[in-house]
């Protein structure tokens, strides 16, 4: 693998893994507040999924590295700075309602399937691998969220119109799902088609809204590089951060 | 009477092997079954093995204790033959025990199923209760269902607290301070 490569396949796999471990923080701040009992069981299962997601592909990152897989992940996770992350302003947002949760978790899952789709059948063995095992647990996920989804939009007056909220808020912000690495066509060499990907996804995503009586907003999806982040990131960071940060020699 | 706000309540029942019996695990409560096999999933099956789940609406369980049946008349409701559907019977041996399958009968009513199951299964004469609930009040995860609902269990391990080191640690520090 030439550097151009090595470097452009480095960028995608941190978007990756920076989406699913800020979604799985995110995820786990549900728990002992979800609105049932099921919900936050549910809800904390996401959160380990999603993280163990983030470390896998964090290990892959020290492999391509040469580093050691379990330091090289906490070095990322708890020493990195809010411009340093790669991850979705839509996964840092903060948690919301139930509705808005529940709907920037079904467009995040839904686009997953669709990257995971498109990884699962690249050239690199490891990230082949590492994006059909991701996969199995991911089709869970989004069974979960779509069954939400329904039932919040085809529920009651006030659950349609949270969802409705929710989807104005967050519809902008798919732009950057699909926007993996800085010069897409720099994966073409392993056999990543993101774009195509993206096209599956819409193919997917706007009949099932529509299905549900959801209502595309009209403002336009923003088409901003992983590297602008809102404020939510940096509070969250300085949370997530606290304990590794209160004495950088401690073990655990 | 207190106003149960709550969704109804399904009983969830797992097979952790092929070809074992179905076991009561416990319930859970969704607005529906479908919801109710996904809660069930998070609730039940992240850790312990499993390979199917089924999830019955717990109001549509017919359920006799053995001191009830001590009492009870077995007066059959009188529904017509043509109404004879499959049912399934479970029941648990001890007071602490697990609600077990025993298996399939065909009967009119769930009094009848019960009257028959306790012809059918003999061995389990003395049982410390009984449940039985026809098949079509089941709904029941797939085959397909295997690799994204359980299979990823398998590779996680389940770590016990004393498997993490905080509680050494602290201990160490506390009889730290004691010395001091």
């Amino acid at each position: 693998m030439d550097i151009a490569t090595k470097n452009n396949l480095f960028e995608l796999i941190l978007a990756l893994a920076d989406d699913e471990l800020i979604l799985g923080h995110r995820d786990s701040e549900w728990c002992g507040h979800a609105p049932i009992l099921e919900e936050d069981i549910a809800f904390a299962n996401l959160a380990l999924d999603e993280i163990g997601h983030a470390n896998l592909w964090y290990a892959l990152l020290a492999d391509l590295e040469g580093e050691h897989s379990q330091r090289y992940a906490d070095q990322l996770v708890f020493w990195r700075e809010a411009q340093d992350y790669r991850n979705t302003q839509l996964v840092e947002l903060p948690n919301g309602d139930w509705a808005f949760s529940i709907l920037r978790h079904y467009l995040f899952d839904s686009a997953e399937i669709e990257r995971l789709n498109a990884l699962a059948e690249c050239s690199h063995p490891l990230v082949s691998e590492t994006a059909a095992k991701i996969r199995t647990e991911e089709l869970y996920h989004l069974r979960h969220t779509t069954a939400w989804m329904r039932r919040l939009a085809l529920g009651t007056v006030i659950s349609h119109q949270r969802l409705q909220a929710a989807l104005n808020q967050l519809w902008p912000f798919t732009g950057q799902l699909f926007h993996l690495s800085a010069v897409p066509e720099g994966l073409d060499e392993l056999g990543i088609q993101i774009d195509s990907a993206r096209t599956n996804w819409e193919s997917q995503v706007i009949p099932f809204l529509a299905d549900c009586q959801l209502r595309l907003p009209d403002s336009p999806v923003l088409m901003q590089n992983r590297q602008q982040h809102s404020h939510h990131l940096s509070v969250l960071l300085s949370e997530m951060q606290s304990v590794a940060r209160l004495d950088p020699r401690a073990g655990w | 009477m207190i106003n149960d706000t709550q969704w109804p309540r399904f009983q969830v029942f797992v097979q952790v092997k092929p070809g074992q019996p179905f076991l009561d695990y416990g319930s859970v409560h969704a607005p529906d079954a479908e919801m109710a096999l996904l809660n069930a999933r998070d609730v039940f099956a992240r850790r312990p093995a499993c390979v199917a789940m089924w999830v019955v609406p717990a109001e549509g369980i017919f359920s006799k204790t053995a001191q009830e049946l001590k009492t009870w008349d077995g007066a059959l409701s009188s529904v017509p033959a043509e109404t004879r559907e499959p049912y399934y019977v479970f029941a648990k041996s001890k007071s602490a025990g697990t609600q077990t399958l025993l298996g399939q009968v065909e009967a009119n009513s769930p009094e009848h199923a019960l009257l028959t199951a306790l012809k059918t299964y003999k061995n389990n004469k003395s049982a410390f209760a009984w449940w039985a609930f026809p098949s079509r009040l089941i709904l029941s995860s797939q085959e397909q269902d295997i690799p994204s609902l359980y299979a990823p269990a398998d590779e996680k391990n389940f770590r016990l607290s004393s498997e993490y080191k905080t509680v050494t640690a602290m201990r160490e520090i506390f009889e730290q301070n004691q010395d001091d």
